[in-house]
């Protein structure tokens, strides 16, 4: 156990010092925010004067160490753009993602693993092919045109929810269900498979022959084996529905962290995207890990190192 | 029937009791979706739109625009030259910051110092670095110098905001971003980040006051959602909306598009230097071949208007009679044979996703009609203004711009774009360099005049780059909100009205 946790934890921190070399360099790559900081009419000597004054004028590696020395300290730096600290940034924008993310993953698996159960149980009715092809649907329709076709019905014609921005729950609802359709799908299939693995299996044939009900089935044994794999796919969708959010947030007015990404990209806002990557990235390895360890925590049977008892 | 007929009456009254006081009651508070954020609600550390919007209702400036464009007085009630380079401003007398103290000369000359000094690194020093000294020559009299006659001086002043000496020397540059003292005629209140910022009206404004006693800005980046909180009824007013989307507004309820032309020009800008753009047939035939008007009326929906000038009337320098080639496919095409095969050359028409791309594309294809090879090429806009502003080697080819110099003078629109001094010309034209320096160095507004039609008959005959059309800016606006966009895209809460 010590072992796995302390592999994996080395794991961590050299996916993270990767990620963030890499996104360090890529952007640097494209060019300097310089440009889009001064107006049109500023001379080259201002331009000079303003590339200077932010730093980006040294050579790429000493800026590149610097940042090094800085991560080291936990400080992100400041946004170029709104000259205030990219962790305050970053803890004004971040309850507004996971509260995002969190109604999301409640639609996802509210909607998503019941109906993987209807379609593993039902398999063979007509309603079950036609409940696939609902899902299927809902999955293929892009964020920004399911927002905007919510908005359009439950906003502008229905009055019934707010457009955009935040406030009380009801400004969840619409992002939440925009981003979770998304996410839905992936639930719904999975559950099916796995469950219809495990029915598959003697000891529910068994079971079945000795006349014990499909309810009571479910709950004592099918529920926990089968969701072995819908655990793994939930660590992985939550980080799915974090980069998903960048647009539904853009749509809907929501001020999470996918918002401010774009706009940072955008505006070339150095610090602010590394500072957000850095956390995403941070959050995506902690989420697998998490993931890992809940397997064995669920079934036993697994040991750490990968392999079955 | 007789249940049926009180529920229907207590409905009424319900309903009678929940509109009336709105019928009533002035509006509140008002709700504007800008674009994003401000990015600093420091008025000398950002320039953007969005930061504008807001920061400008927190504090006066020395002299301002009205509705109709004139400058006229804010905190400055008059202004006299003292010499060709020295100008000094009479300030008022009755003017405190929302924190209670007077606002002085002290005030306006600190806030110059700071804009102007190349260690505050302002993005806003280009505009106001020919200021050279900034004193207090009385109780109520300040005295900026120039390092030269320098005519649009006022026209950039319009943008200068007075800040409070006192609190920026107390709480630093960074705390005074977060929470700006003005002396305007709105407070600000609070900044919830991603989500709005908040002013309250400021009740001792010397000037005419804010009609409500709140205003939230809000960050709304789609468009679409803009105008969806606009018909749901939980906006009042949305900027940057195009002619498609405020064709929405136009059967809506609740909502109605307000617009102005601005001081924004289209342009085609031609890197002369590069073949086959080096060619004036082929410059010529560029220009016949675009139809202005097809472009707004087709695609812009009206709200823009061609130019023959690479000014609109809001600028001073604009003049009227200039002749631009109109177009005619005909004498294009003959043009390009006349230029033979190197003629053919592909140009690359450089881009960014920010601008109009059924503009760009709609220009590409014209230009290919006449018998030009054009390669439409796309950039992000840090790169795009890099490339633009690279000097005459590396100018691409072609690109489809707008400019604005905000400032409403010649002066900031033809001087970087035709001066070899900037890294946006490629002229290199003796001629209309020397009269340029000569309108920048004139006080007398008649001569510039006159400079300026020189440098524009220039430009049309020589077609350094091709004036498309004035730009139209697209306001979505609540029935309710009584307010008259001016072409500098100024925002100010204290010039609106509302009436149910």
């Amino acid at each position: 156990m010590r072992r796995f946790l302390l592999r994996r934890v080395g794991q961590v921190i050299g996916t993270i010092f990767g990620v963030v070399t890499l996104i360090f360099f890529l952007q640097r790559l494209t060019g300097d925010p310089t440009y889009l900081l001064v107006p049109e009419t500023a001379t080259q000597a201002d331009i000079e004067a303003m590339r200077a004054a932010l730093g980006f004028d040294r050579p790429l590696i000493v800026q590149y160490l610097a940042f090094l020395k800085q991560i080291a300290s936990f400080d992100l730096g400041r946004s170029v753009i709104q000259n205030v600290p990219v962790w305050d940034i970053i803890a004004s924008r971040l309850p507004y993602t996971l509260q995002l993310a969190g109604g999301a993953l409640l639609v996802a698996c509210g909607l998503g693993i019941p109906v993987g159960i209807i379609l593993a149980l039902y398999r063979d009715h007509p309603a079950s092919r036609l409940l696939a092809s609902v899902v299927l649907a809902a999955q293929s329709m892009p964020t920004f045109w399911s927002g905007i076709i919510l908005i359009l019905i439950f906003a502008v014609t229905l009055g019934w929810l707010p457009p955009s921005s935040t406030g009380g729950i009801e400004h969840l609802i619409m992002p939440s269900i925009a981003l979770g359709l998304l996410s839905m799908a992936t639930f719904a299939r999975i559950t099916r498979t796995s469950l219809l693995d495990e029915l598959s299996k003697e000891y529910v044939r068994t079971a079945r022959s000795r006349g014990v009900p499909m309810g009571l089935l479910l709950r004592r044994h099918l529920a926990r084996n089968a969701s072995i794999p819908v655990i793994t796919v939930a660590a992985l969708e939550i980080s799915n529905l974090l980069a998903g959010a960048v647009i539904v947030e853009t749509v809907f007015a929501w001020p999470g962290l996918g918002q401010v990404t774009v706009q940072s990209i955008l505006a070339r806002d150095f610090l602010v995207v590394q500072g957000i990557v850095l956390l995403g990235a941070f959050v995506t390895v902690a989420l697998n890990l998490a993931a890992d360890l809940l397997y064995s925590a669920v079934d036993p049977r697994i040991r750490l190192d990968g392999s079955r008892r | 029937m007789v249940r049926r007929g009180r529920g229907l009456a207590a409905a009424l009254l319900g309903l009678c009791l929940a509109v009336a006081p709105g019928a009533l009651l002035a509006k509140e508070k008002l709700t504007v979706d800008l674009v994003n954020e401000p990015s600093s609600l420091d008025p000398h550390v950002q320039w953007n739109p969005d930061s504008y919007y807001v920061y400008r209702n927190i504090f006066d400036n020395l002299i301002t625009r009205d509705d109709k464009g004139d400058i006229v007085p804010q905190i400055a009630t008059s202004w006299k030259y003292l010499s060709d380079t020295e100008i000094e401003f009479t300030l008022r007398d009755d003017v405190t910051f929302h924190d209670g103290q007077k606002l002085t000369a002290e005030d306006v000359a600190f806030s110059v110092q700071r804009i102007t000094d190349p260690k505050f690194a302002s993005p806003q020093l280009g505009q106001f670095n020919k200021i050279v000294k900034a004193e207090v020559t009385g109780p109520t009299t300040v005295k900026l110098t120039t390092d030269g006659p320098y005519p649009a001086l006022l026209g950039q002043l319009v943008k200068l905001s007075i800040v409070p000496k006192h609190v920026v020397d107390a709480v630093g540059k960074d705390a005074f971003n977060l929470k700006p003292v003005g002396s305007g005629p709105y407070k600000f209140e609070g900044w919830q980040r991603g989500v709005q910022v908040t002013l309250a009206a400021n009740d001792k404004y010397w000037g005419a006051k804010g009609p409500f006693a709140s205003v939230a800005f809000r960050a709304v980046p789609d468009a679409a959602t803009r105008v969806a909180n606009l018909q749901a009824g939980t906006s009042d007013l949305a900027v940057t909306l195009d002619s498609d989307l405020a064709a929405q507004l136009k059967n809506s309820p609740k909502a109605k598009v307000l617009s102005v032309l601005t001081e924004r020009v289209a342009y085609l800008a031609m890197n002369i230097q590069k073949p086959p753009v080096n060619d004036p047939k082929v410059r010529e035939a560029v220009a016949y071949a675009i139809d202005k008007d097809g472009l707004v009326e087709g695609i812009l929906g009206g709200y823009d208007k061609a130019v023959p000038e690479m000014l609109s009337p809001a600028h001073v320098g604009w003049v009227e009679g200039i002749e631009a080639r109109s177009y005619d496919l005909a004498k294009a095409k003959a043009l390009i044979t006349e230029a033979g095969s190197k003629a053919k050359q592909p140009i690359s028409l450089l881009t960014s996703p920010v601008y109009d791309q059924r503009v760009v594309q709609a220009i590409q294809q014209m230009l290919s009609e006449a018998g030009l090879t054009v390669n439409i090429e796309m950039t992000d806009m840090a790169n795009w203004l890099k490339q633009m502003q690279s000097g005459p080697g590396s100018i691409p080819q072609m690109a489809f711009s707008r400019w604005s110099c905000a400032c409403q003078d010649a002066d900031g629109v033809l001087f970087p774009l035709l001066h070899s001094s900037s890294g946006w010309a490629n002229a290199q034209d003796p001629e209309v360099e020397r009269l340029l320096i000569e309108a920048r160095q004139t006080l007398d507004e008649k001569k510039r005049l006159s400079l300026y039609r020189a440098v524009h008959e220039r430009v049309a005959k020589e077609l350094f780059l091709v004036p498309l059309y004035q730009v139209g800016i697209i306001y979505g606006a609540a029935k309710g909100l009584q307010w008259q966009p001016t072409p500098n895209e100024s925002m100010f809460l204290n010039r609106m009205t509302w009436k149910d």
